[in-house]
């Protein structure tokens, strides 16, 4: 533990100075590669726009919701003040020199970085690439364990970047290993470690990422009003999929025990998956309507930026907040994607929800007939993903909605009788509130 | 997790070493399992049984299979009449409309029967196959049952639209589907076989043809079953996660493979490069199980076409089938998907990867990880298979790619936990034309 904490006392030093100086004091920080994007350390929580990435994997700690009941295996014994479980994790570390990618060992944070990305274009010569580091495992050195990047439901996958270590490689520790994708259909996608992917992905290597249509800007048929966004989930031709604000959410649940036994150098039976806490985002209710944050500011608010969720450092490694806000009359796009184990049932009491596309393929049948869904709630299994739309209703005064798993089964945490789990809120306000949502800022 | 302890798998590798044994005196070994007909020649694919009466005889017997990681687990099934216990049951192939009969022996210390979901005017010796009640009025069998131990019962049915079903045993079920008595029934088109239904847009390649019947077993519920202790059935735990009655790797052995005398079913779906003109491959997925199995095909989507034995179509009997690249499969029901496996980067030149992109030295990635890949070291599919570290074994021919289908209910993607096992196979694709004779 004496080795997590220096490295923790490391990355809050820079933090602060982070905090305190901006961006261009970022840039200036010593050892900072020239070239390299500053932007990058300061960037609203959760996404990518460039067509290069840079992904660390490494476990550390995060913190669950404060109202579960405590048992044996939660919280950790062994956790740093303020959090509670032990985790694996990806961090973004695009933009950062070696010496800045090292210091995030121990350091992962839940749910992974959103990842966005433009669909191909020549003329933009956009094809992705995902640059992996194998940070290796603070608590457990005794490990040795490879980290790969699956781009689930990618079409077209060659073995060597479908990140199945069996069948193609995985990332040593120290070691970085490049990933290479022609982003050529859009839609809602997830991606995972698959290296011992039921112990990975449970530990919380899992993360939502997306291709925007080349339709976007552009008004097929003059099918959308004045005042929405020319912003579409998928090349509809028809201004169907259209939205005007976007939400992602990674649907995970948590087995404390199993996160127990990896920091105390246990072994888990994974036939006994018993969750004990269920995720958007990383986090449980009422953790899930806090706000977004930045893992690598070291202060509760700094004078620009994010700092933590909320003020919370206790979230600072969850930065993904579900909190989903709009004006009367947007149109509201949800990226669903579930790594859980189980089945889950997204629902919205009063407002009708539209599901579009199932797994990144818009539901229309051969000769072009849509066959979107419509109902108050959006079924989705392991491994699948939906996209979602739903209009928000005309208020006068900013009226709260709730979105949650109709498992009720799940909408506890820890096994409490308070609420919890996969639940969040919709707050909805008088048209012309809120501003308009940076096509590069969803969940916020 | 990984120690650095290799968790090598003694019995993996060898089974890997007994498809090499086999491959060399195949033709001078006796085919297992007395199943020396043609069909027992097929390697790999779907093995059906059919004849021109559609009748068919099955026994009911009991015999043990066996998992990964060593375990040995008795087991309940149907078989061929008179041949030895296997796991699922044989496949019958029957045509649509086509009246079928199954004459059921029972050689099981409780009686046994067969359902035939899906399928019309189903009767029981002549009668029609009535829920059975007992003087009280409590459901005591969903049809009629072969009594215990040498009961016979005579099954007549009109076999449904094409697709893919269960026969399963209605009797005290709740036991007896988890200790194996299900198989898979295919109706094809009366008018033409190599259509998936009656669909011209579900033509196959029928030389690509394969059915995963997914499943998975308690061994604690088989233990007592074998001796005959009790059993509350509240406490159900699967440990192991079946495709043909076999968990990963045995998924990957041909059919008939000797080492697996009571599971003749292989579970690879091998694979070409799908080019304009070809008929795409065939997949079946039925779940003889109790819980949802969500199931994923790495590489490419999948085109949903048939469920339950009905074609997606829309109202207007527009063509109404989906692309996914998750195929969720609900307890009792199927999927039939067509598989068009795209080559990659297809508008890149010279499909090369950038420049740029490197296969790191061996020295900077971890092979396997375990004492196996199947990864040539080579990014190209049919490239010249690049060397290996020490040690590690290649199971990589010429080239090829491989890539895994498998439950993403990752609890049901182990061996009693252990990863990389459980309800999981690979996909291998060929170079165009297949691997070129050594």
């Amino acid at each position: 533990m004496d080795q997590r904490q220096g490295a923790l006392h490391q990355v809050t030093r820079r933090g602060l100075l982070l905090g305190a100086a901006g961006t261009a004091a970022y840039a200036l920080w010593p050892g900072s590669r020239a070239g390299a994007r500053p932007v990058t350390a300061l960037r609203v929580a959760p996404v990518a726009s460039a067509s290069s990435m840079h992904l660390a994997a490494t476990d550390g700690w995060v913190s669950m919701a404060a109202n579960a009941p405590h048992t044996s295996f939660w919280p950790d014994t062994l956790a740093p003040s303020p959090y509670d479980m032990y985790v694996f994790g990806f961090r973004d570390v695009t933009g950062l020199d070696a010496a800045g990618v090292t210091a995030q060992r121990g350091l992962a944070q839940i749910s992974a970085p959103i990842l966005a990305f433009d669909e191909y274009d020549a003329a933009k010569n956009n094809d992705v690439r995902l640059t992996l580091s194998n940070l290796g495992l603070s608590v457990r050195p005794d490990l040795v364990d490879g980290h790969t990047i699956h781009w689930h439901g990618f079409v077209n996958a060659i073995p060597l970047f479908d990140g199945v270590p069996e069948l193609s490689i995985s990332v040593p520790i120290g070691r970085q290993f490049t990933y290479y994708y022609r982003p050529h259909d859009p839609g809602t996608y997830m991606y995972h470690c698959h290296f011992e992917d039921v112990e990975h992905v449970q530990m919380g290597m899992t993360g939502v990422i997306y291709v925007r249509p080349r339709q976007n800007g552009t008004n097929p048929g003059s099918a959308v009003p004045a005042g929405h966004q020319l912003r579409y989930a998928y090349n509809d031709g028809d201004g169907s999929t259209q939205y005007d604000r976007e939400y992602s959410f990674m649907l995970s649940e948590v087995w404390a025990e199993a996160h127990y036994r990896d920091a105390h150098i246990q072994t888990t039976d994974w036939t006994d998956y018993a969750p004990s806490f269920w995720l958007l985002n990383g986090r449980s209710y009422p953790d899930t309507v806090v706000g977004n944050g930045n893992p690598l500011s070291g202060v509760a608010a700094p004078a620009s930026g994010l700092g933590w969720p909320g003020g919370q450092e206790r979230l600072r490694y969850q930065p993904i907040s579900s909190l989903i806000q709009a004006n009367s009359g947007e149109r509201v796009l949800l990226r669903l994607a579930n790594l859980g184990y189980q089945n889950h049932v997204m629902t919205c009491d009063q407002i009708p929800l539209t599901t579009v596309a199932k797994d990144s393929v818009r539901l229309v049948n051969a000769g072009g007939v849509t066959h979107y869904l419509s109902g108050d709630s959006a079924e989705i299994g392991p491994g699948e993903s939906r996209d979602v739309i739903f209009t928000a209703p005309a208020v006068t005064v900013p009226t709260t909605f709730l979105l949650y798993d109709r498992s009720y089964g799940y909408l506890n945490n820890g096994g409490g009788t308070e609420p919890g789990g996969q639940l969040t809120q919709i707050r909805v306000h008088p048209s012309g509130t809120l501003p308009v949502q940076p096509i590069d800022a969803p969940n916020s | 997790m990984t120690t650095t302890l290799f968790r090598a798998s003694t019995r993996q590798r060898t089974a890997l070493l007994s498809i090499v044994v086999v491959a060399l005196l195949g033709l001078v070994l006796a085919i297992p399992g007395g199943r020396g007909n043609a069909a027992s020649l097929q390697q790999n694919g779907m093995v059906c049984q059919s004849n021109a009466g559609n009748t068919f005889s099955l026994d009911a017997v009991a015999g043990y299979i066996s998992t990964p990681d060593g375990n040995s687990i008795y087991a309940w099934g149907y078989t061929g009449s008179g041949q030895q216990f296997q796991l699922p049951g044989p496949v019958l192939c029957v045509a649509s409309g086509a009246r079928v009969t199954v004459v059921l022996h029972n050689r099981l210390p409780e009686p046994v029967s067969l359902t035939f979901p899906g399928q019309s005017d189903v009767t029981a010796d002549g009668l029609p196959a009535e829920p059975q009640l007992d003087p009280g009025g409590n459901l005591v069998s969903l049809t009629p049952a072969a009594p215990a131990t040498s009961g016979t019962v005579t099954y007549a049915f009109t076999a449904g639209t094409p697709g893919t079903y269960l026969y399963e045993s209605g009797t005290d079920v709740t036991k007896q589907r988890q200790m194996g008595l299900y198989g898979a029934l295919v109706v094809r088109p009366a008018a033409d076989a190599g259509k998936a239904n009656d669909r011209a847009d579900s033509a196959f390649d029928t030389g690509r043809e394969f059915l995963l019947v997914l499943s998975e077993i308690d061994p604690a519920l088989h233990s007592a079953v074998e001796r005959r202790r009790a059993f509350d059935y509240r406490t159900v735990k699967a440990r192991y996660f079946l495709i043909n009655g076999r968990s990963m790797p045995d998924t990957l052995a041909p059919n008939f493979a000797s080492w697996l005398p009571s599971q003749p079913y292989g579970a690879l779906v091998h694979l070409e490069p799908f080019q304009p003109g070809d008929r795409p491959a065939l997949i079946r997925y039925l779940n003889a199980g109790s819980v949802n199995y969500p199931f994923h095909p790495h590489g490419n989507n999948e085109t949903v076409i048939t469920r339950d034995g009905a074609p997606m179509v829309d109202t207007a009997g527009q063509d109404a089938s989906f692309e996914k690249f998750l195929i969720d499969v609900g307890p009792g029901q199927s999927v039939d998907t067509l598989n068009r496996w795209q080559q990659e980067y297809q508008d890149i030149p010279g499909k090369q990867i950038p420049a740029d992109i490197a296969l790191p030295q061996l020295q900077d990635q971890i092979v396997g990880p375990g004492t196996e890949t199947w990864f040539s070291e080579n990014p190209y599919l049919g490239g010249k298979p690049g060397a290996l570290p020490p040690g590690i074994v290649q199971n990589n021919e010429c080239g090829e790619y491989y890539h895994v289908a498998h439950s993403h209910a990752l609890d049901q993607a182990t061996n009693y936990g252990a990863s990389f096992g459980g309800m999981m196979t690979l996909i291998r694709i060929d170079p165009r034309g297949g691997c070129p004779t050594p």
